[in-house]
């Protein structure tokens, strides 16, 4: 079992790494999107899926360290070295600040994300002196790190990979540690964990924060790959996508967000060339999600292995 | 005075509103000492319970622990002090594996709970006080399972178990036995009459010859206020006892 999934993560990283010579640019640009937002997806779903809560102002950290990235470099001249961590750090002081949202549960810690990404998204939208307004920051440079510089889109998303690898082999630690576990415990009976002697409270903080951190990792990601950010990069829309990029790849899992991501960016590329309404397809996509396949296509997959095995086993 | 007592109450009470669950309950239970509340329905024992933990907080009245006034502090504070207690209604984590369940309990009021950087498995002696704390309630060999698949009465060990893990000096058990058959009764029981001398138990039970077979003193609850305490066989042998317990004969 365990060998086999070794495998299938071989596989797909030949893969992922094969990629740009294979396909085309459009598809390694695609791709390298793909990974960005599903690593914001992954952000989203640390919370959901490890503590239950359901946050919707991710968009917020992920526009921030953007932004900050973006400004620092266009504007001051900032080498990468000096704006990347800058960004990472606004975003996830951001988060720090913004982590006053877990002394609620359910519905109002839902209702409060929202209310704190609408102040992101309208500082970068009103504040046009400092954030360029609706036009936003333009003419983000490719990173350089002294003599070592990104000139092409197949050298950036070799970087990216990069990245997101390092960030699954952390999660996949961070979700089995103590810690992680004191997560699902929370999710599962908060009195309970409280009575061991938890501090949920400050638990699910430092879990809030961990998240913000690695959403400002994306936008970082995201900064360098797009080249210019816009109030968009910070609206309510995106939290919302992240979220549901999450539910519908799978929540709980390391592939999930990723390959919901996969299905909303490939769905939204495909369906707008010819269909203008294509935020209804991702409504579609998404009310059948939650109606029959709840647990994501993760979990779906899941589910016909276990059918087939029956059927193995019933022969 | 030798030795401050385990779990001083003084004139605590709790009032929801009009009503007062717990009316101005005064009590000490030494260290060591086997205390069993009994009382009817409605008595106010879990409520007492509740805000002996820190649970709920008391409207009045003081609680000290090992002679330290904890009244003000929140229940995961007191658990760190080394206090434990389970619930009325099994509160186990469902969805996690039995050994899990008691790695959280191990851990809870040490500091590992905030490693992030080393998975659960990479804490053997945190796995090895786990299995060791599922043989001594008997599931040792189901470590692994998820609770989902264990019954109701395994769910009342794993609770129990739970409370112990945590190494805590006062547990304080809300009905270990509730809703068990005769036999897993007896189990129980007799997992509370094994437990160390160094461990202070304060226990609702609603079965009265289990109540009366493990304590060293009952304090009788009747209408939120302290009816009767004293010696199993003083309880047993008082008239007020059999009224408010049995109605009249």
């Amino acid at each position: 079992m365990n060998t086999t999934r070794a495998l299938l993560y071989l596989l797909l990283l030949a893969a992922v790494l094969a990629l740009p010579a294979v396909a085309g640019p459009f598809w390694t640009g695609l791709a390298t999107q793909v990974y960005v937002f599903g690593l914001l997806a992954l952000s989203v779903d640390l919370l959901l899926a490890h503590t239950g809560l359901f946050s919707l102002c991710h968009a917020s950290f992920f526009a921030v360290s953007a932004y900050t990235v973006a400004i620092l470099q266009t504007r001051h001249g900032l080498p990468t070295i000096a704006a990347a961590p800058a960004g990472l750090a606004a975003g996830t002081m951001l988060a720090m600040i913004f982590g006053i949202a877990v002394r609620t549960r359910g519905v109002y810690f839902i209702l409060i994300t929202i209310a704190l990404g609408f102040v992101v998204w309208g500082v970068a939208y009103r504040w046009s002196s400092f954030t360029g307004g609706d036009n936003g920051v333009t003419n983000v440079p490719f990173p350089a790190i002294g003599p070592a510089a990104i000139t092409t889109h197949t050298q950036y998303y070799y970087l990216v990979v990069a990245v997101i690898v390092a960030c699954g082999i952390g999660y996949t630690v961070l979700v089995s540690s103590p810690f992680g576990l004191g997560l699902r415990g929370i999710k599962a009976s908060e009195t309970r964990m409280r009575s061991l002697g938890y501090r949920t409270g400050l638990h699910l903080y430092w879990a809030f924060v961990i998240s913000g951190l690695v959403a400002s990792l994306a936008g970082v990601l995201y900064v360098y790959y797009n080249r210019f950010v816009n109030p968009v990069t910070g609206s309510f829309q995106i939290s919302v996508e992240a979220a549901l990029m999450a539910i519908v790849g799978g929540t709980g899992t390391l592939l999930g967000p990723f390959l919901g991501s996969a299905v909303v960016l490939g769905l939204r590329n495909w369906v707008s060339s010819f269909f203008e309404l294509h935020l209804m397809v991702m409504g579609l996509v998404f009310i059948c999600t939650v109606l029959w396949a709840p647990e994501g296509l993760v979990g779906l997959v899941r589910r016909l292995d276990i059918w087939r095995r029956l059927r193995r086993d019933a022969s | 005075m030798t030795e401050a007592p385990a779990v001083q109450v003084d004139a605590l009470s709790k009032a929801f509103g009009g009503l007062r669950a717990v009316d101005g309950v005064s009590l000490t239970v030494a260290p060591g000492e086997r205390r069993v509340l009994i009382g009817p329905n409605g008595a106010g024992k879990t409520t007492l319970f509740h805000c002996i933990f820190g649970t709920l907080p008391a409207s009045s009245g003081r609680v000290l622990l090992h002679g330290h006034d904890v009244t003000s502090l929140p229940d995961h504070q007191r658990a760190a002090l080394g206090m434990a207690r389970t619930f009325q209604i099994s509160d186990v984590f469902a969805e996690l594996t039995l050994a899990e369940n008691l790695t959280l309990a191990i851990i809870g009021t040490d500091r590992r709970k905030w490693s992030m950087l080393r998975r659960v498995p990479r804490f053997p002696a945190v796995r090895e006080a786990a299995l060791e704390g599922l043989r001594k309630v008997g599931l040792a060999a189901r470590a692994d399972e998820p609770v989902q698949r264990i019954s109701y009465g395994e769910r009342r060990q794993l609770e129990f178990a739970l409370a112990l893990c945590t190494g805590a000096q006062v547990i304080l058990l809300d009905e270990p036995c509730a809703g068990l058959s005769q036999s897993e009764r007896q189990r129980i029981s007799a997992m509370v009459a094994e437990l160390p001398r160094d461990i202070t138990v304060l226990m609702i039970e609603h079965d009265m010859d289990v109540a009366l077979a493990l304590a060293d003193r009952v304090t009788v609850l009747h209408r939120g206020a302290v009816l009767l305490e004293g010696s199993p066989a003083e309880v047993r042998a008082d008239p007020q006892v059999h009224e408010v317990y049995f109605g009249h004969a």
